[in-house]
């Protein structure tokens, strides 16, 4: 009994000792996950940069509502993703609608808006999320001013294969999205995935091996982008354009 | 305790580097050189994280080496390895974001890193504690000899580049192979083989000869004998 003494006090003391680690530096690991989130919108946008805060400041962030497709106010420190496994913030996706799988989605969503001086948008991001082949994948679209041509994509956090849908990462494939078009004439989203190289301006090049990844792509795209998505409040943003 | 001498304290300290290494002699810790070593500020961090949890794991081992019971010894050598390695990990993740997402899985590997395991067997389970620390460290030192020299060529010869600074002319094209985890394969392969062209000691004597005018294997006779 004796001998079991030191090898427990050891193991307790371990425990508290990475105990107390992970919660004192827990407020730094969340600054730099907050970070990490603005880097992707701006890079998104295709703005890299440094002062983070600097290029940030220059976004004006308008909060969403599904059910009323309006802009909204909402408190400060509002978090969308929190939001969507909060009960009151967020409302189920019905079956048929939920082809991005995400079977919860908040009410109130940001969208992050670059205004000229004219008050004209320049280009706009909006998050984005679905299931991919592990995991769900978070990211943001960013669209130029006429709310139709792709800037680009970013995904902040996925759990797909690295080399395989974790090609999502890929600077090449990433490039590919710059100048596509999201809807068509009439306003159906039209952008997806293919297989192999993309010959149309709607279509994306797919990635080898990660056919399922690349259906996810589509199927959230296809689904934020559409009518139970942002696609009526960019309807609106358009038309106070015009 | 008695008071280490400078020249045992060298001996400890850098025989792991090129005479004892871990990686080109005993051939310990290859997942990590393979995996790691694409940029130089990646691997530096790498290097450090590493030596860091060997040194004091080495030390925290030694200190209770008395009172573990055989029995369980790997259980609490695992229990103290893993604990520095979580704490290692929250730090990077807190203060080196950016080295701790392209390290990701690899941070947590030092758990299992046969080295770490290695002395704390073969070293701090039967030495005074500042003398295990001190081997921990060299052996730390070892380790990140060769995974510097590796990622220096990788980095120089693959993109071109010192610690992300450009130094080959522009246009150097990107050697994909060097990029590849299997180039440091060869790199150390070529590393072991150099060393040993110094020291031929490190050479190891052949188990298994092949016997002149060797046609048929044993097995073949015994059968026979039997029948």
């Amino acid at each position: 009994m004796n001998k079991m003494i030191i090898p427990l006090i050891a193991c307790i003391a371990c425990a508290v000792v990475v105990s107390v680690t992970a919660v004192t530096v827990r407020p730094e690991q969340n600054l730099n996950v907050e970070n990490e989130k603005k880097l992707k919108i701006l890079a998104a946008a295709g703005i890299t940069t440094d002062e983070v805060e600097k290029e940030f400041s220059k976004i004006k962030t308008l909060y969403v509502d599904f059910k009323s497709n309006q802009l909204v106010e909402v408190t400060e420190n509002y978090d969308h993703i929190k939001a969507s496994s909060n009960v009151a913030q967020s409302s189920l996706v019905p079956k048929e609608q939920d082809i991005a799988i995400l079977k919860r989605r908040e009410n109130v969503a940001p969208i992050y808006v670059w205004y000229s001086e004219q008050n004209q948008i320049q280009k706009i991001v909006l998050p984005i999320r679905g299931y991919g082949l592990w995991g769900t994948l978070y990211g943001y679209l960013s669209l130029d001013a006429d709310l139709n041509t792709v800037k680009g994509i970013e995904y902040y956090d996925h759990k797909e294969t690295p080399g395989l849908g974790g090609e999502v990462d890929n600077p090449v494939w990433k490039s590919d999205w710059n100048g596509k078009k999201v809807y068509d004439s009439s306003g159906n989203v039209v952008l997806y995935v293919t297989k192999g190289p993309s010959t149309e301006e709607y279509e994306i090049d797919g990635i080898s091996g990660a056919t399922l990844t690349s259906n996810g792509v589509s199927n959230m795209i296809k689904y934020w982008l559409g009518e139970n998505g942002y696609g009526p409040v960019l309807e609106m943003l358009r038309g106070d354009k015009a | 305790m008695k008071a280490i001498s400078v020249k045992e304290t060298r001996k400890l300290l850098f025989t792991p580097i090129v005479e004892n290494n871990p990686i080109a002699l005993q051939i310990l810790g290859i997942c990590s050189a393979l995996a790691v070593t694409v940029k130089m500020d990646v691997t530096l961090i790498m290097c450090i994280a590493l030596t860091s949890v060997v040194t004091l794991s080495n030390l925290f081992i030694s200190i209770i080496r008395h009172y573990i019971p055989d029995s369980i010894r790997i259980i609490v050598q695992m229990t103290i390895i893993s604990s520095l390695v979580i704490i290692v990990d929250e730090l990077l993740k807190a203060y080196a974001y950016e080295a701790s997402k392209q390290l990701s899985v690899f941070v947590g590997l030092i758990i299992t890193n046969c080295i770490v395991m290695g002395r704390a067997e073969a070293y701090a389970m039967k030495n005074p504690p500042i003398k295990s620390m001190l081997d921990g460290f060299g052996n730390g030192l070892g380790y990140s000899f060769v995974l510097l020299v590796v990622a220096a060529i990788r980095e120089i010869f693959g993109s071109g580049t010192f610690f992300g600074m450009q130094i080959m002319p522009e246009t150097y094209p990107v050697n994909n192979f060097l990029l590849l985890p299997p180039s440091s394969f060869i790199i150390i392969g070529i590393m072991i083989w150099v060393i040993r062209s110094f020291s031929k000691s490190q050479v190891e004597e052949n188990e298994n000869p092949l016997k002149a005018h060797t046609f048929k294997p044993l097995t073949v006779k015994k059968e026979v004998q039997s029948g």
